[in-house]
């Protein structure tokens, strides 16, 4: 009897964690949804201030700004990386945080001195494992980063690179591109890439007249654009994280149920069996015991 | 004329207006219908939004622009909310701290009267909030 009954509790157990794993699934899907929609959202943010600096191209002004200029010193770096508050999702933060260390090694070559920042319990209790100290650390974006809270990083980090404090900001995160393809990423987030701003197909199509009056000034107009699209794009960069976050999950959660489920019915087929057996061993045992009687 | 109001997190306002008056960065400026195409550079402060109906929304915008083409004005910003939900005593908190930052640098300083000028603008809004 004791092989079926320890069988038996196995697969209840297994039952008890599918039950778990499946919950998780459908708390990541619908979370996920609401992620994607608020990515695209932001998008159709971004895509308006592109189109605003298209303009602006085709009034022929040259997109020259201090955030856009490459720093000649270097002094000191911040890396920026977002990963997630917990775990069960996957390759999810340790491909990030892989990017992120590469990275981290080849700053800590080229700066004085780095800093990081690093949002997720996940990263930071791996990083501290690896003996890195932080700068800064948050635990309070989920699925849901707002942009208040996103702005307020933000802010901070471009006035300190406003004033010189840092010469340079990457961000490790992951992009998301597709629900099924987002990979791990480190980009360089200040200096600002134009590329994110000038690689618009139109501007260059009706390049030298543009309907628009600028007020007060194109320049003026361009002094406001570049940080707001700073800002954009680092909300975009917490969106997409939360998503590829959420995605993640909901993959290795699906995996997980299924695993769960090909080890119940096994479990079970062999759990029959072994009680098959016994009863036949019982039988055999009664009939034995008779036969000697008689 | 349509107005849209949009924000990083989403499209706060889009509807059929008749009449709309942003805060430009020097300035408050109106967009009646088949408005020329404009970009500009909002400030922060107050958007009036007169509907179809006759009504009227208040909206409080920092920074951003305003962009008019087609007869549809966008107004991007990176804040928009309802006037009354502005916060009195957040805005003073705000204005508070904007006037206690460093300005040991001309870019410091350039910083410095950037927030100061914004958390004084949110409180100027607020105020009129409460007056309303």
């Amino acid at each position: 009897m004791a092989k079926a009954r320890a069988l038996d509790k196995r697969r209840k157990s297994i039952a008890g964690i599918r039950k778990i794993t499946r919950t998780m699934e459908l708390v990541a899907t619908a979370q996920f949804r609401r992620a994607t929609e608020r990515a695209v959202a932001a998008d159709s943010y971004s895509k308006r201030i592109v189109r605003v600096v298209a303009d602006l191209a085709r009034a022929g002004l040259e997109i020259s700004h201090p955030l856009l200029d490459k720093r000649e010193s270097s002094r000191k770096a911040v890396l920026l990386v977002l990963t997630a508050n917990r775990g069960m999702c996957g390759g999810y933060n340790g491909g990030v945080l892989r990017a992120a260390l590469a990275r981290l090694e080849e700053l800590r070559r080229t700066y004085d001195e780095v800093e990081l920042y690093v949002s997720g319990k996940r990263g930071v209790s791996f990083l501290k494992y690896r003996g890195w100290e932080f700068a800064k650390v948050f635990t309070n974006f989920e699925h849901k980063p707002t942009f208040e809270e996103v702005d307020e990083v933000a802010s901070e980090l471009l006035d300190r690179y406003r004033v010189g404090e840092i010469d340079r900001l990457d961000v490790a995160y992951t992009k998301f591109v597709s629900i099924s393809k987002q990979y791990p990423l480190v980009e360089t987030a200040l200096p600002f890439a134009a590329s994110t701003a000038t690689d618009d197909e139109e501007s260059s199509e009706n390049a030298g007249e543009s309907p628009f009056e600028f007020l007060p000034s194109p320049r003026s107009v361009l002094e406001e654009i570049v940080p707001n699209a700073f800002k954009a794009k680092m909300f975009q960069c917490f969106l997409d994280a939360a998503v590829g976050e959420q995605i993640a999950r909901m993959i290795a959660m699906k995996a997980a149920t299924e695993n769960a489920d090909a080890m119940i019915s096994n479990l079970t087929r062999t759990y029959n069996r072994a009680r098959q057996a016994q009863i036949t061993n019982e039988i055999v045992e009664v009939v034995g015991g008779a036969n000697a009687l008689s | 004329m349509r107005c849209v109001a949009v924000t990083p997190e989403k499209t706060v306002v889009d509807r059929e207006t008749s009449f709309v008056v942003v805060p430009l960065y020097d300035g408050e400026y109106a967009i009646g219908p088949g408005h020329s195409p404009v970009v500009g550079r909002l400030g922060a402060g107050e958007a009036r939004l007169t509907f179809e109906d006759g009504s009227v929304e208040r909206w409080y915008v920092e920074g951003g622009f305003v962009e008019t083409s087609n007869d549809v004005a966008t107004i991007l910003t990176n804040r928009a909310y309802p006037m009354a939900e502005l916060d009195l005593d957040a805005a003073k908190k705000a204005l508070e701290e904007a006037l206690k930052r460093p300005a040991s640098s001309p870019e410091a300083a350039e910083a410095k009267a950037d927030a100061v000028a914004t958390a004084r603008a949110r409180l100027r809004a607020a105020e009129k909030a409460a007056r309303l």
